[in-house]
């Protein structure tokens, strides 16, 4: 299934697909403040686009929540990762913090010029923050951000669970 | 009188626990009248004698505290009275994790014993997700659901690597069988059984998908595997939480759905059949339309209705069969694996206690995922080694992967003369195939020498007689193999021949195989060189589940018999289940 809407030139689009193989210019990979890839979709990186991701990460260091710092993709098919450091676990000011991150996620973008950039849902599942407060934050940050000055052409979600797909969709859906 | 701060993470837990109260949990915390009851009946307790601190009436008792305070007028008037207690900081919740990640393996056996019906396990597991849910967790915990949340199974095998596998699988049961019709379908819709497993599987053991296709296949049944929501286990069963539960179990349902399956048939893994039989359904909110079943029960099923025909005396020796907590005491599966396993062995033993009374294998509940509770988890199992060794059993027969990892760790911690395996293993290997067999056997003698030719093996090793062994084998099968008696040697040679695998042996002298691993996938020159750990030692079993660094490729437990080495390491230098 796949939801989209267009802000000025850029498609904002939902898709069902899984972030570590698309053809983007960037993708979101929701960051731990050690920078290690670790499990899940880190492991993905790490299977599918070798040790390389990991290694620029060592020499970064640390981040911050609410930073975002890029990297390349390895082997993947994406060109780079934005590495966003987001809020985790119930902690205080989530909502703030989570569209602290999206924007710091939308400047890094820019900065380097990537036209075709993906999203997962932000903190959705293992991270604990609800499928719809994620997309509530997410989808307002980057409207916001695309209805302005922008060299994104087509930014993704990629949202594979349905507990994610139906909230986003929703109030995509319902977006103006 | 100011009250005293409370961190923000304790109060959300505090918050957190108001919701999650339900009538069966309420009644669990109200119940106890502190008798006793289940002091002797906990495998912690009676390795620890004398540590009142592993009794489960104390150990609730830390959470009753706590909900007397808060949500019982009782404790709310008169918290001296009743001895209602908070708690305020993140180092009391970092303690109550440790009691209940690291002092229960929720296995249910004080639950059954409890004459006032309390039962710890179910506001253990409650308690266990109130700490989850503010990030609190073993770090093997965490490691394991975040894999199993976005990657979609619990060891974070990926797509293509599970498809090749079962791919690899299906050829070799094809070959074997000497019928395309052998063939493991992918995705086929309409059919009879939909077939799902534990990663595990995948990772580190696919021969009893082999075997599980082989029984299909003598069966003639319309059956298949799925290529997403294969994975019929769940995490959320352990940690507690009720979301990862729902998404995990909707996954698996709504995959049999689309392949419009009859039958969703779980291979012999006790918490995946519990969460997907049993509370998958409430978790995931879901209108099941469809049967669900263990394959022990399809197994019996087809040599009770004459689909396939087995001979018991392929399965020379003495067997015991372990009851697994979740499949047997959670679920009431007792007698269908005995008679199973009276069907295709002459000599089976019972083990004493059995059924609802039998003892944990320790490694429950998730505990094999947390490496920092090891030692503990280990003295505990001395039950049940005594248990093992008074059946005289040769091998130990067990329906769940959980309990085959934890009882092959106390098996070699207790020096126990005992190997275990599970139901289909035994079910394949005493299957009749009529006419294929004799074309199998062809087949199988046919079969080139070398399936090892071309790949370099280093072998690390500081025992003699293993890197003989190992070096004899391998090179019997065509590979090329270089030794190295000690880790610095074993890292030293790697980097010079860059060899196609590594096995690497854990417990040696010097740089031990754990810090030769270590640096294999730190350093950039020899990260892409596949490793098989090869050990003896159960310590060191978070290298699979408990790591922030990439997981070995293949793992084995010692002693090793020749068939494993070979299909695990065929599998992975011909499967390349790794990329890096």
């Amino acid at each position: 299934m796949t939801v989209e809407k267009k802000f000025n030139e850029t498609v904002l689009r939902l898709v069902d697909e899984d972030i570590t193989l698309m053809d983007v210019d960037a993708f979101v990979f929701y960051a731990r403040t050690d920078l290690q890839l670790g499990t899940g979709i880190g492991n993905a990186i790490t299977m599918r686009g070798g040790p390389g991701v990991q290694e620029e990460l060592d020499k970064i260091g640390t981040a911050q929540v609410g930073q975002a710092v890029l990297t390349s993709a390895g082997k993947l098919k994406a060109k780079n990762i934005i590495h966003a450091v987001g809020p985790t676990f119930q902690e205080a000011d989530t909502e703030s913090k989570l569209q602290k991150t999206t924007v710091a996620v939308l400047a890094a973008a820019e900065k380097n010029q990537v036209q075709k950039l993906a999203f997962p849902p932000m903190g959705s599942g293992f991270y604990g923050i609800a499928p719809d407060q994620s997309a509530q934050v997410m989808l307002a940050t980057i409207s916001a951000h695309l209805k302005n000055k922008t060299g994104l052409k087509e930014v993704f979600i990629c949202a594979r669970d349905p507990r994610d797909m139906k909230p986003f969709s929703a109030r995509l859906q319902a977006m103006s | 009188m100011a009250s005293r701060p409370r961190s923000y993470k304790a109060q959300k837990v505090i918050d957190r626990l108001g919701q999650k109260l339900n009538r069966q949990v309420v009644g669990s915390l109200a119940a106890c009248v502190h008798c006793g009851m289940c002091t002797e009946s906990c495998h912690y307790v009676l390795a620890n004698p004398d540590d009142p601190t592993f009794a489960p009436a104390y150990k609730a008792d830390r959470l009753r505290k706590l909900f007397k305070r808060h949500y019982d007028w009782t404790g709310r008037v008169l918290p001296w009275w009743v001895n209602a207690q908070s708690v305020y900081t993140d180092e009391e919740l970092q303690e109550l994790k440790d009691i209940v990640f690291g002092k229960c393996t929720n296995c249910r056996r004080c639950s059954v014993n409890c004459p006032m019906g309390v039962d710890f396990a179910t506001f253990n597991r409650m308690a266990r997700g109130l700490l989850v849910h503010v990030g609190i967790m073993p770090e093997g915990v965490a490691a394991v659901s975040k894999d199993q949340w976005e990657i979609g199974n619990q060891m974070g095998v990926l797509k293509e690597d599970y498809l090749e596998t079962v791919e690899w699988m299906s050829d070799e049961v094809v070959d074997e069988m000497g019928d395309d019709k052998a063939a493991i379908p992918m995705d086929k819709k309409d059919v009879n059984i939909v077939y799902t497993i534990n990663p595990r599987e995948i990772k580190y053991d696919p021969r009893t998908i082999a075997n599980a296709a082989k029984i299909f296949y003598a069966a003639g049944e319309s059956w298949t595997m799925p290529s997403e929501g294969w994975d019929m286990t769940n995490f959320g069963l352990f940690s507690g939480d009720d979301d990862l539960g729902g998404a995990v179990a909707r996954r698996v349902y709504d995959k049999v759905h689309d392949l419009n399956g009859k039958i969703l048939v779980m291979s012999e893994c006790g918490h995946g059949y519990r969460s997907t039989r049993c509370e998958g359904p409430n978790w995931a909110g879901y209108d099941i339309d469809f049967e669900m079943e263990s394959s022990v029960v399809t197994m019996l099923r087809y040599i009770k209705e004459g689909r396939i025909r087995v001979d018991k005396s392929k399965n020379p020796g003495a067997f015991t069969y372990h009851d697994s907590c979740n499949f047997a005491r959670s679920c009431g599966m007792f007698e269908e694996p005995r008679e199973l396993l009276n069907l295709v062995t002459n000599d089976f033993r019972e083990m004493y206690p059995n059924r609802a009374e039998n003892y944990c294998c320790t490694g429950g509940g998730g505990a094999m995922s947390m490496a920092e509770y090891t030692p503990q988890r280990l003295k505990s199992a001395k039950v049940k080694a005594d248990q093992l060794r008074a059946t005289g059993a040769k091998y130990v027969v067990t329906s769940c992967h959980n309990c085959e990892d934890g009882l092959n760790d106390l098996i070699k911690h207790y020096k126990l003369d005992m190997e275990v395996t599970q139901l289909v293993n035994l079910v394949a290997e005493a299957l009749i195939v009529d006419k294929k067999e004799a074309v199998a056997e062809v087949a199988a003698k046919a079969a080139p020498a070398a399936e090892l030719a071309g790949y370099t093996i280093l072998v690390v090793d500081d025992e003699p007689d293993m890197r003989e062994f190992l070096t004899t084998v391998l090179e019997d099968n065509g590979a090329t193999v270089l030794t190295a008696a000690d880790g610095d040697l074993g890292l030293e040679m790697a980097r010079t021949h860059k060899p196609d695998l590594m096995t690497l042996d854990l417990s040696m002298p010097g740089t031990d195989g754990a810090k030769v691993y270590e640096t294999m996938r730190k350093e950039h020159d020899l990260k892409g060189i596949k490793v098989c750990v090869v050990t003896g030692k159960p310590e060191l079993r978070k290298l699979i589940y408990d790591r922030d660094i990439q997981r070995p490729e293949g793992y084995l437990d010692k002693p090793i018999a020749e068939d494993s080495l070979l299909l695990n390491l065929r599998k992975i230098l011909e499967v390349g289940s790794e990329k890096s």
